[in-house]
This record gives C-alpha cells, sequence and structure tokens, in this order.
C-alpha cells in the first residue's frame, strides 16, 4: 500500500498552507507573551492557550480534498480506500502536531523554562481535542470552513466559563491542575476515530 | 432581488443554522439570558454598594510601594502581557535598578534594600548566626539542634520590612514616573504601569454616589439600556467580532466549489451591485438573530420595573449601534480576502485579530474604549448599576471606534468590488496568478540547472 506516497502527496499539496499558519503561531507567540525564564505556571500560558490552535489548524482540514465532488469521486475510484486515505492524513497531522508543539517546547526550555514533560503532553491533548472537534463536525457537515467555527467557538467559551467546563476546560494547567488533559486527550481521539467512522458510514450509505 | 436571492442563499442551509446555535450558545455562556434573576434595588442607607477605583496619589502611592517592596524582597514580579499572568524573576543588575527606584521613592539609601535582600534571599545560600540564650545542641544521632530562647530575637526577624513611606518632597508626577520606570525593567504589562496604577486606588462607593448612580440608570437608560449594553459587550466579545467572518467565507468559497464564480461574472448586473448586495444580505441574515436574541434577553427584565417608563427600543439601539460595527468589519474581511485569495485565509486573519483584541484587553473587560478595539468593553451589570457615568464620559471614544469601524469596513467592501470587477474582466484571477509566477519561477530555475 503506497502510505508514504500518500503521505508525501498530503504534505507536498494539501497542507503546506496550514503548516505556513502552523509557524505563523509558533513565531507570534513569543512575540506576544514572551517563552524566557517562566515558572511552570507561566509556561503553561503560552503552551496551553497558544498552541492549542496547531491542532484546528492540522486536524480539521483531513477530509478537505474530497469536499470538491470531482476529487471526491476521481479518489473513491483508485484501489486504496477512501477511508486509508483519510487514516494517514490524520495520523500525519497527529504527527505533526507532537512534532511541532514538541519543539517549540524544546525551544522553551532552551529559554530557561520550566517546562515539564506533562506541559507537553497537556498542550498535545489541548490541540487533539481541539481538532477532533474540527474533524468531527467536518464528517457531519462536510464543510470544512464551518468545522473551523466549532472547536474557534469552544475556545473562546473557555474564557467565559472558566472552571466550570470541568474535565473539559483548556486552560487548568496554569493552575496546576493536569486532571482535565486526561479527559480531553481521551475524548480527543475517540473523536477523531469517530469523525473516521461517521465518514465511512456516510460513504456506505452513498 | 438579487439581496432577496442572496440572503436567501444565506439562510437557507446548515451553516447558518450552526452559525445561529453558536451564537446563542455563545451568549447563553455568558449568562445574558439570566438577566431577569438581577434586579436593581433603591440603594439603602447603611448598605453596601460596591467599589470603585479612583486615581487618589495618597491611596495609591503607599500601596504601589509596598507592593513593589514585597515583590523585589522575593524577586517575583507579577505582570500581565497580553492579558495573561506572568511571573517574572530578575537578575542581579535589574534587582539593582529596582531598588534604586524604591530608593528614590523612600529616601532610604539603595544598599540598604539590597542588605535586606541578601539577608532574606542570598542566591540559595544561608548563614545562620546564632545569638542569644539558646545555642547549637549535638544530639547522639549526629544532628544538631538549633534552641532560641529569647523571643525578641525571633520577632526580630520578621522585621525585614522597613517602615517604608514615599519621601514627603516627591510629587505623584514623579512617583508615576519611577513606578513606569519599573514596569519598564519588568518589561512592561505590569500593575506599576502609569496606566494601571489606579488599580491600587479601590474605595468604597458611597451612599450619595450609588444615589446618583441609580437616578443615571433609571434616567438615563431608562433601565432597560443598561441591561442591553450589557448584553452587547458580550455579545461583542464572544460572538460577533469573529463569527461573521465563517458565513461570508462559505458564501464567497461556494460560489467557487460550485463553480459558479464564471455563471456570476457573465450577469448583467454591476459588479458593485453584486458585492454590496451580498454583503449587506450578510450582514442582516447576522444581525436578524442577534436583534431577536438582544430581546429575548431584555425583555425578561421588563415587568421587574414596572411604571418606570423603560425604553423598548434599547436593545435595537444598541445592536445596531454598537454590535453591528464588529459584525460588519468580520464580514468585510471575509468578503475581501476570500475574493482576493480564493483561500479561507480570512479566517485565519480575523481568528488572529479576535484573538489579540481579547486577550490584549483582557485586564480592561471593564471598560475599554480605545480608538482600534474590534471589541470594545463596558462590562458592568447590575452590582454597578451599569456605571452610566462612565459610559456617558466615554461615549464620545466609543463612537469614534464604531464610526471608524464601520468606514474600515465599507473600504474594504469597496475593494472588494474592484477585485471581483477586475476577476470578472479577466484581469486577475485569486491566487492561480500568484501560482503562476512561482511555477514560472521554477521553470526558470530547472532551465538554468538543465
Amino acid at each position: 500500500m503506497p502510505v508514504f506516497a500518500i503521505a508525501k502527496i498530503n504534505l507536498r499539496h494539501n497542507i503546506t498552507f496550514h503548516i505556513e499558519v502552523c509557524a505563523a503561531i509558533l513565531i507570534i507567540t513569543p512575540i506576544l507573551y514572551g517563552t524566557a525564564n517562566l515558572d511552570t505556571a507561566s509556561a503553561a500560558a503560552p503552551l496551553e492557550m497558544f498552541l492549542s490552535f496547531i491542532g484546528i489548524v492540522l486536524l480539521t482540514p483531513v477530509f478537505a480534498p474530497e469536499q470538491n465532488p470531482g476529487t471526491g469521486d476521481l479518489v473513491a475510484s483508485k484501489t486504496v480506500s477512501t477511508l486509508t486515505v483519510y487514516l494517514i492524513r490524520m495520523i500525519c497531522a497527529v504527527i505533526l502536531t507532537i512534532l511541532l508543539i514538541g519543539l517549540f517546547s524544546a525551544y522553551m526550555r532552551l529559554q530557561k523554562s520550566d517546562v515539564t514533560l506533562l506541559l507537553f503532553i497537556g498542550t498535545v491533548a489541548n490541540a487533539v481535542f481541539l481538532g477532533s472537534l474540527g474533524m468531527m463536525t467536518a464528517a457531519l457537515t462536510d464543510n470544512t470552513i464551518i468545522a473551523y467555527m466549532i472547536p474557534l467557538v469552544y475556545y473562546a467559551l473557555n474564557y467565559g466559563m472558566g472552571n466550570k467546563l470541568g474535565h473539559y476546560f483548556l486552560f487548568s494547567m496554569r493552575a496546576s491542575d493536569f486532571e482535565p488533559k486526561l479527559w480531553l486527550l481521551t475524548t480527543g481521539i475517540l473523536l477523531v476515530f469517530l469523525s473516521l467512522i461517521v465518514k465511512w458510514y456516510k460513504k456506505r450509505l452513498q | 432581488m438579487i439581496f432577496g436571492k442572496e440572503l436567501k442563499k444565506i439562510m437557507w442551509g446548515i451553516p447558518y443554522l450552526l452559525f445561529v446555535a453558536v451564537v446563542t450558545v455563545a451568549l447563553y455562556s455568558q449568562g445574558v439570558f439570566h438577566f431577569g434573576d438581577e434586579k436593581i434595588l433603591h440603594p439603602e442607607p447603611g448598605g453596601t454598594y460596591g467599589t470603585k477605583n479612583e486615581e487618589i496619589p495618597e491611596l495609591i502611592m503607599p500601596a504601589a510601594l509596598q507592593s513593589l517592596y514585597a515583590e523585589f524582597q522575593e524577586n517575583l514580579y507579577r505582570t500581565y502581557p497580553f492579558g495573561l499572568l506572568k511571573k517574572i524573576t530578575l537578575n542581579e543588575q535589574e534587582q539593582t535598578r529596582i531598588a534604586e527606584i524604591l530608593s528614590q521613592i523612600t529616601g532610604i539609601n539603595t544598599n540598604e534594600f539590597q542588605g535586606k535582600k541578601e539577608t532574606s534571599y542570598s542566591n540559595n545560600e544561608f548563614s545562620i548566626q546564632i545569638v542569644g540564650n539558646g545555642g547549637l545542641q549535638a544530639e547522639d544521632d549526629g544532628s544538631f539542634t538549633i534552641s532560641m530562647d529569647d523571643p525578641a530575637i525571633e520577632d526580630a526577624t520578621t522585621e525585614d520590612f522597613p517602615d517604608l513611606t514615599v519621601r514627603e518632597d516627591l510629587s505623584y508626577a514623579e512617583f508615576k514616573a519611577l513606578m513606569q520606570k519599573a514596569d519598564d525593567i519588568l518589561g512592561g504589562g505590569s500593575e506599576y504601569a502609569a496606566e494601571s496604577l489606579i488599580g491600587f486606588g479601590t474605595v468604597p462607593v458611597t451612599y450619595e454616589e450609588a444615589l446618583d448612580r441609580y437616578e443615571l440608570m433609571r434616567t438615563r437608560d431608562r433601565v432597560t439600556g443598561g441591561y442591553a449594553r450589557l448584553f452587547s459587550d458580550y455579545a461583542v466579545a464572544m460572538a460577533l467580532s469573529v463569527l461573521p467572518v465563517f458565513l461570508a467565507v462559505i458564501m464567497g468559497m461556494k460560489d467557487r466549489s460550485a463553480d459558479m464564480s464564471a455563471l456570476i461574472y457573465t450577469r448583467k448586473a454591476a459588479s458593485a451591485k453584486i458585492v454590496f448586495a451580498r454583503y449587506l444580505a450578510l450582514v442582516t441574515a447576522v444581525m436578524l438573530p442577534v436583534i431577536l436574541l438582544s430581546y429575548i434577553s431584555n425583555v425578561s427584565v421588563w415587568d421587574m420595573y414596572p411604571g418606570m417608563g423603560i425604553d423598548y427600543f434599547a436593545p435595537l439601539k444598541y445592536d445596531l449601534c454598537y454590535i453591528m460595527p464588529s459584525a460588519m468589519i468580520a464580514i468585510a474581511v471575509g468578503m475581501c480576502l476570500t475574493e482576493l485569495t480564493n483561500t479561507p485565509i480570512a479566517i485565519a486573519v480575523q481568528g488572529l485579530w479576535w484573538f489579540i483584541d481579547i486577550n490584549a484587553g483582557m485586564r480592561s473587560v471593564s471598560a475599554s474604549y480605545a480608538l482600534l478595539r474590534l471589541a470594545p468593553r463596558h462590562n458592568a451589570g447590575t452590582q454597578s448599576y451599569f456605571r452610566t457615568q462612565d459610559f456617558i464620559d466615554n461615549f464620545p471614544r466609543l463612537l469614534a471606534n464604531r464610526l471608524l469601524f464601520a468606514g474600515l469596513s465599507l473600504l474594504l467592501v469597496i475593494a472588494t468590488v474592484f477585485i471581483f470587477s477586475a476577476k470578472r474582466k479577466g484581469k486577475i484571477n485569486g491566487n492561480h496568478r500568484l501560482k503562476k509566477t512561482l511555477a514560472g519561477l521554477r521553470n526558470r530555475k530547472n532551465q538554468s540547472q538543465a
């Protein structure tokens, strides 16, 4: 199965623009907040509040290329199933998310900020959860633009509702609470796979 | 005609339903549909009426000085760059500069401040000098026990803080300038910044002031105006400064994905007519549910104030004058960038703008009317009687802000007309031209390599 070929084409043609947006997030973060000499609680702010967006940018458009009916029909005529293509794209997006957050965490450590492994995992959890909200919306509505709206609104809700969101509060690491991250990561992974199932089921119905 | 078709196209579909649902949820999370639980009562003597911040030098100077000294001793300063808490530790040189500022404010020698600091925290190295009747006693297991019999000596260790007072000959202006210096050393965003010092001037609201506030709320806001303003504050911050961009982008991309662009280009209607009709349709579609929701929120308080001559049009006035310019700019950015690039880049641009605006203004949520604020704030509820006087005082600034955004959005729509028109004439074709240029560059490179 041409897994690497699909991944390579995906990187070259589908997510170049999204990677550029992620790069912009990584560049803007130290400018807006400053990432040097931070204790654990302060280091959590740029990670969970800024870098979480990477998940929205990379995971939400996993189903985007096939939204064009022409492309969708063409991909469907290939021997490799569309679901496999989605799966490869999703794995690529998750790996890239982990990689970018990891690189930024390492950069913060170089700047003598107290970035722990838990902070890194917590940030990945946020990103995967927000991205999975986007993926699920895209799977249900077949509209990537509207799919970006849902995670963004959920992010905004965290400003207004804060702790009221309980296990699903995105900014808990600033108060040294890591428990919600477990919930976010688990739910995120479940939603990612559920969105793939939704896509598969919708295709079967067709 | 075109307007009607566009409006139908926007409102007929899942994206619009989701948009309305999301706006409703975002506003519900802020409690705007529970205003009925918050009735304003006539102030009674002997009660408490909340607090307010005032620029009273006699109050601000000692409080700010104590705060700076306490943070200097710990070498842990609280700053809020971009609205978020960030604790800062200074290096030795910077600490000396803070000590110099403390010295200039109090008249106490710089060395004395540094001496106190070194006694308490000298780079994690502690030297213990035992005096008094106690002593160091060796135990059987090889450990040592320190005993201290003289309570006077024990107390002396807690008296590290000197009796700090501001020099009598130091003016408030000089004090502010020195505190600003401290803020600069901390990298900005601290409570010592000249404009933030007022935070140290917290005083209780008096009964007379509470009465004045109540009267203003009754006569100027006619009660419902205050509630409508609070609704608008949440609406611009949480939803209408960013969410309309999604609808604008969806509409722009819809033509492209359905291959309708070529068909639209051949229409007889003028470019300006087509673009403005779509813009007006989008603004209408966005504002209709907002107006409905604002009335749902406001109606809940109408029967709480019988015989008070409430303003039934207050929600509509605030919807159109306070909320609409934010929605207009979000839609205009969406239309213009989508038309220009044929990509959803507008979502990233507007999202980033909203993110920066919300966070940068995090510390001035209660009141912020700066000219360039995407989401101006006046977050005053029933407990502060909606702070009507503050609103009246800052109304010209808010008006300038809203007019600027409305004007800016119209300029962007005019730019969209030009882009649309150029595309129609085949002069530009979205990002295809850019791609062509890049492809050309690549080919030239390949040729030279060959």
